[in-house]
């Protein structure tokens, strides 16, 4: 990819910040050839790649070397775009909102800097992935569990940082963060929460400090570039008890989540359990065309042989209870009973107990096999969500549910939707797949995209995250009084980072230089 | 004393162009033995960076294993039993992106690295001859 400038920067300019780049991290780790570009481009596109198009990208290695980035980025007013591995899949990947943004690869940082396991906690730098974390644990028989996203080949800090979720007790990972260190727009260094004590004994045990607590404002944000996190980990149950059930009915949903939601918000259910179509199951084991070659969204009955086949219901449904054999025992037996108001299908169970095998265990272990979702198209296959959050009741699951594929087969993509629970309300995961080479098949999802945003909006769901190319329509639906939390988060934006060199356009969030920029 | 530095003469001249011989031959061979231990170790580091940084897909079980056989057959679902590649396809691959496999850029994989792992990948036979003797308790 040819270069193209960030927007108030000449070629000149440009050149003289990336000189000054390699003078700080050396020339290697400045990357600005054609070939670099494209690989920091979103490779997934649905059509929509050369929107979110990269100048450069800066890998430093050290927090003082990230200082230095960011205040050279402010003297020649380059925006940077901070990724901790650059894998957020499905939401642009290594891409900035803004075509031109240099990306400021944190990578290299990737040491696991502190473990421990009385406490139950990490230290990390952002470039540690899922799998570095994982070995780390394993190889010093360390007895704490992470949550690990369907996939696991990006950053544990990132995913947290973006809101990203695993399965296990501990499933919401930003929920999990205490303490950051966090470069500032201009080249400041602080510590969040207690780190703001230069001795601090707690730093990854109390998350809320003294005074305002500003983890989560570093979080989906634009205020700070985050060179290490606190995340608290999950200590190695005792025991784990797993129950699958396949639903045979689309409309089966409405009732499994009026029975799980208050079990969940109980505690009976400590994790979020995925209430998925099984097209899911489907689609990473075989290609469309070996069901179906018809234009239009895969019809019903099409799908109902499929899954007769794979002795698959229309939902599955696998919940996990971790802690004590007994609990989970009388747990299980509440689960049980629940379901049996609706259906006499017995509800399959593993048990895993500690010092099994750690694979049947329900622990966090990455994986990529998720990815196998994008070969279901054919061709150079990509895959988008659409994420709306809703109260966790049948009534507002059903009518979403059928909504939205109903907006699926208007438009002519196969539904494809999960629902999470967490302890009050459902995250509603819809996916689109496609084979990115065909022009008329991503347009009609970027079609389908907006669409489902501005129906949610509509029922009063927001996303819980998105794609680089939806992140002003989903900032847009948020329009209490008038859009006041966006003037809010400008008007920090504006403080904090005046140049507006950082993630210009994240969540929405641009500086005062760059507004005439938003979508 | 001439006499017997002429006595002894030739045999300096045969011990000299004896530990010429030998020096020459032993360097080269010593250069060659390294050469091949430099390969070795460079095969052996290359496996080690695949392992670490393609295995997780690219192992038996990962999604990329999985993705290949179901494209191209199980016999070629493993790179590292693949003989067909060539040092420059891995290369562009990792570079470029393949199907549903990104980019790799150079911050996460530096050209160094991806040397070391298209040596292992594109190996001689011998190489991959000792590993399965290695791997099976073989023959030495």
């Amino acid at each position: 990819m040819r270069l193209l400038l960030p927007p108030r920067v000449t070629e000149k300019s440009f050149h003289k910040a990336l000189d000054a780049f390699a003078s700080v991290v050396g020339k290697q780790w400045v990357l600005a050839t054609d070939e670099d570009r494209e690989t920091f481009m979103d490779f997934y596109a649905a059509g929509d790649a050369d929107q979110h198009v990269p100048s450069a990208a800066v890998g430093p290695q050290s927090v003082e070397e990230v200082r230095a980035i960011v205040r050279i980025a402010n003297e020649y007013k380059v925006p940077l775009w901070p990724v901790s591995r650059g894998k957020n899949l499905g939401y642009g990947a290594a891409a900035p909102c803004l075509t031109g943004t240099v990306v400021l690869d944190l990578g290299r940082m990737n040491k696991i800097l502190d473990v421990n396991e009385r406490f139950g906690y990490c230290l990390i730098e952002p470039g540690v992935g899922f799998f570095d974390l994982f070995d780390y644990l394993q190889a010093n028989k360390i007895r704490l569990w992470m949550s690990v996203p369907a996939n696991a080949w990006g950053s544990v800090a990132g995913n947290a940082l973006e809101r990203g979720y695993g399965y296990t007790p501990y499933g919401e990972n930003t929920r999990n963060i205490c303490g950051l260190e966090v470069v500032l727009p201009n080249g400041d260094l602080i510590r969040t929460g207690t780190g703001a004590m230069a001795n601090s004994a707690s730093w990854q045990l109390f998350k809320y400090g003294y005074g305002p607590s500003w983890d989560q404002l570093f979080v989906q944000s634009n205020f700070g570039v985050v060179t290490k996190m606190g995340l608290w980990l999950m200590p190695e149950p005792e025991a784990t008890l797993g129950l699958n059930i396949q639903l045979p009915d689309p409309d089966d949903v409405g009732w499994a989540i009026d029975e799980l939601a208050p079990l969940r918000m109980r505690g009976v259910i400590e994790q979020s359990p995925s209430i998925g179509n099984s097209l899911r199951f489907v689609a990473t084991r075989s290609q469309r065309s070996e069901w179906y070659t018809g234009d239009g969204a895969l019809p019903d009955d099409v799908l109902m042989e499929i899954l007769k086949k794979n002795n698959l219901g229309w939902w599955t449904i696998n919940l996990r209870l971790y802690g004590y054999d007994e609990v989970n025992q009388v747990h299980a037996r509440i689960i049980k009973e629940a379901f049996a108001r609706h259906t006499k299908q017995e509800m399959e169970v593993v048990k895993w107990h500690r010092g099994d095998p750690i694979e049947n265990s329900g622990a966090g272990i990455p994986s990529t096999q998720v990815l196998q979702i994008i070969n279901w198209r054919g061709g150079r296959g990509g895959h988008i969500g659409f994420s709306p959050v809703l109260p966790a009741t049948s009534e507002h699951v059903l009518k979403q549910f059928r909504s939205t594929k109903k907006r699926y087969e208007e438009i002519g993509v196969d539904y494809y939707g999960s629902f999470t629970l967490f302890e009050r309300y459902t995250t509603n995961v819809n996916m689109m797949v496609y084979d990115r080479d065909d022009k008329a098949m991503t347009s009609q999802v970027r079609a389908l995209f907006k669409v489902l945003i501005a129906d949610a909006a509509k029922q009063g769901y927001s996303e819980y995250r998105t794609h680089l190319s939806y992140m002003d329509d989903v900032a847009l639906t948020f329009d209490f009084n008038n859009h006041a939390l966006l003037r809010l988060n400008e008007t920090l934006k504006d403080t904090l980072d005046p140049n507006g060199i950082l993630a210009p356009g994240k969540q929405g969030i641009w500086p005062r230089a760059l507004r005439t920029e938003r979508a | 004393m001439s006499s017997e530095a002429e006595f002894h003469r030739p045999g300096r001249v045969r011990r000299l162009a004896l530990l010429v011989v030998a020096v020459t031959y032993f360097g080269i061979s010593g250069a060659l033995v390294r050469a091949a231990e430099n390969a070795a170790e460079r095969i052996l580091e290359g496996k080690k960076l695949f392992e670490g940084r393609c295995g997780f897909c690219h192992l038996p079980g990962g999604t990329g294993t999985i993705m290949l056989a179901g494209r191209l057959g199980k016999n070629r679902s493993l790179l590292a039993e693949r003989t067909d590649l060539t040092a420059a396809y891995i290369r562009k691959v990792t570079r470029v992106g393949i199907n549903g496999m990104p980019p790799h850029n150079r911050i996460e994989l530096p050209d160094s690295e991806l040397d070391l792992i298209v040596s292992y990948l594109t190996r001689p036979t011998s190489a991959r001859t000792a590993e399965k003797a290695g791997s099976t308790g073989g023959a030495p």
